[in-house]
């Protein structure tokens, strides 16, 4: 019963792969996050459909969209305020991607899972990685849902598909950087999430309030008229924020306790 | 080797210490049960060990390495509280997605393994929240024995447990243990149910160990007595307690219990000759349980 015990060594690269594994198993086999993409598919086609029948029966005071793109992000001499366009698009999807990166992560800690977890696993790097790439794949799920019940809604409700001031090339280059920015924003809701644990309210209320402070940032960074380089920093950003997101996560686990 | 060596752990939560300088050492290839009050800090221990919560100070070691060493950590199977399972998750989806996070190849082999020796295999496909309370505790045992697992850490994996799991339990541990040379370090509150397993025990309190020892060092702590039973109850006590020096009664059963290292028969004869007629006598050694209430009392020294 002395006899020297051997262990065998998991590298980073394996534990990953398994948490990985692990985490989109779970993501797509909860209906969660099928009903965040309903959500997705069908908040577009309704905004556009009610909007525009609000805007024919109350006249003027409402206003109304004019254009399907308008639904996807505003041009960048729009400024982006506070009016109903510039708000009901696109970027709602980084609300709705709190919810879900919230609701998983916290799922982990109230079923006890993450005793099961972190019992079997000392380093935490692996976890905050893998919950972040299973958020950036939801939420790039969700707004591709999202372009694709633009596009519908926008055909119902008789929407122009005209683009004035833009082009392909610079649609594509926003729908791209909309992309890279899932990341920062998937961090920051990781973020959140690990240090509210188990109190799911909590990871919530500070996932909304931190994505409401980026909130106006988000038209400057993805407007309907991006050049190439908004991708490009907005992966740059993307990679930056999710790296050193990511590593905080990763001290926040380390450094407190689990239960 | 030993599986865990604690050394002066201690764990604060704000102004309340739960750990004041713990020490423990669990051999490897040992049934540890480790034995305290509500509150006395075994939990904290137990989710110190297994990495769940920081400690303050002192030193875990598991086989001889830190216990932050992600491969020995590996080889740690868990039951704290209750199994972390998801909720509307079957038992068998439950018990996969552990053995994936084992990053266990053939993981449905070794799930049905590990269900087999739980005798839960009829219920793989039940929802694990509609799963009974005992049922629940089997299926967070195996859930720690996937991985084949050097150390388990079992927090009252017999509570809620009927006869028949209890024994289906007392089969596993002791099968694992001695069959397969690992390590279980268990707490409980069931003392009988552990007596009959544990190879060596922990006894804490306040969050310091204040006793460690083997079965056979306890066996050997655990005076024998005589108990028996008279007519005349209160004329034996009486009369005993004349010729012998450590006289008890045994209220809940009934008995009289002599202490004193004297053959039954002659106690018996004693009574006999002066005139109390004895209906039933017969050797026995106190119990764990027994023995755990005499040591919180101070009636056996620390």
């Amino acid at each position: 019963m002395t006899n020297a015990m051997t262990f065998e060594h998991q590298t980073f690269g394996k534990r990953l792969k398994t948490m990985c594994k692990v985490d989109f198993r779970r993501m797509f086999t909860q209906p969660l996050v099928y009903i965040m993409l309903g959500i997705s598919l069908v908040m577009p086609a309704l905004i556009l459909i009610m909007t525009t029948m609000t805007g024919e029966g109350a006249g003027e005071s409402a206003e109304m969209f004019t254009n399907v793109w308008q639904a996807v992000s505003s041009l960048s001499g729009a400024g982006g305020g506070m009016s109903l366009t510039s708000m009901c698009n696109m970027n709602l999807i980084y609300f709705l991607a709190a919810v879900l990166v919230c609701v998983f992560v916290a799922d982990d800690f109230r079923s006890g899972y993450a005793k099961n977890l972190f019992t079997v696993r000392a380093g935490r790097a692996d976890y905050a990685f893998s919950k972040s790439l299973v958020g950036f794949v939801c939420g790039v799920g969700m707004l591709v849902c999202y372009f694709v019940g633009a596009m519908i809604g926008g055909a119902i409700a008789g929407l122009p598909f005209a683009m004035e001031g833009f082009g392909v090339g610079n649609l594509v280059a926003c729908l791209l950087a909309k992309v890279f920015l899932m990341a920062v924003f998937t961090s920051i809701f990781l973020v959140m999430s690990v240090i509210a644990k188990q109190r799911l309210w909590l990871s919530i209320v500070l996932s909304l309030a931190a994505g409401m402070l980026l909130f106006t940032m988000i038209p400057m960074m993805t407007p309907l008229d991006a050049t190439v380089l908004h991708p490009v920093l907005c992966l740059a950003g993307g990679a930056l924020f999710g790296a050193g997101l990511g590593a905080v996560s990763t001290v926040i686990l380390r450094k407190t306790s689990v239960v | 080797m030993n599986a865990i060596e604690i050394r002066n752990l201690s764990k604060h939560f704000g102004a309340k210490q739960a750990l004041a300088g713990l020490d423990m050492t669990v051999p490897q290839g040992a049934i540890y049960g480790f034995i305290g009050e509500n509150g006395s800090g075994k939990s904290t221990t137990e989710k110190i060990i297994c990495g769940l919560l920081l400690p303050s100070g002192g030193s875990v070691k598991l086989f001889g390495k830190d216990y932050t060493d992600g491969d020995v950590r590996a080889k740690i199977g868990v039951l704290i509280e209750q199994p972390g399972c998801f909720p509307n998750y079957s038992v068998w989806n439950n018990l996969l997605l552990q053995a994936a996070n084992l990053g266990i190849q053939n993981a449905e082999e070794e799930v049905r393994k590990v269900l087999k020796i739980v005798r839960m295999e009829g219920s793989a496909s039940n929802k694990f929240k509609n799963c009974s309370l005992g049922m629940k505790q089997r299926i967070g045992i195996a859930m720690a024995l996937l991985g084949d697992p050097a150390l388990l850490v079992l927090d009252e994996p017999i509570n809620g447990l009927d006869a028949d799991g209890m024994r289906i339990m007392r089969e596993v541990l002791v099968d694992i243990t001695r069959n397969q040379g690992r390590t279980v370090l268990i707490s409980s509150h069931i003392l009988s149910e552990l007596e009959k397993i544990a190879t060596h025990y922990g006894i804490i309190r306040g969050g310091k160990m204040i006793r460690e020892m083997t079965a056979e060092e306890l066996d050997a702590d655990c005076p024998v007595f005589i108990a028996l039973r008279a007519e005349n109850m209160e004329l034996a006590e009486t009369l005993l307690r004349r010729r012998f020096l450590r006289v008890e009664k045994d209220e809940e059963r009934g008995l009289l219990r002599v202490y004193d290292r004297v053959p039954p028969e002659d106690a018996a004869r004693y009574l006999y000759e002066l005139g109390v007629t004895v209906s039933e006598i017969f050797t026995q050694k106190i119990s764990l349980e027994e023995y755990y209430t005499s040591l919180m009392h101070g009636e056996v020294r620390a």
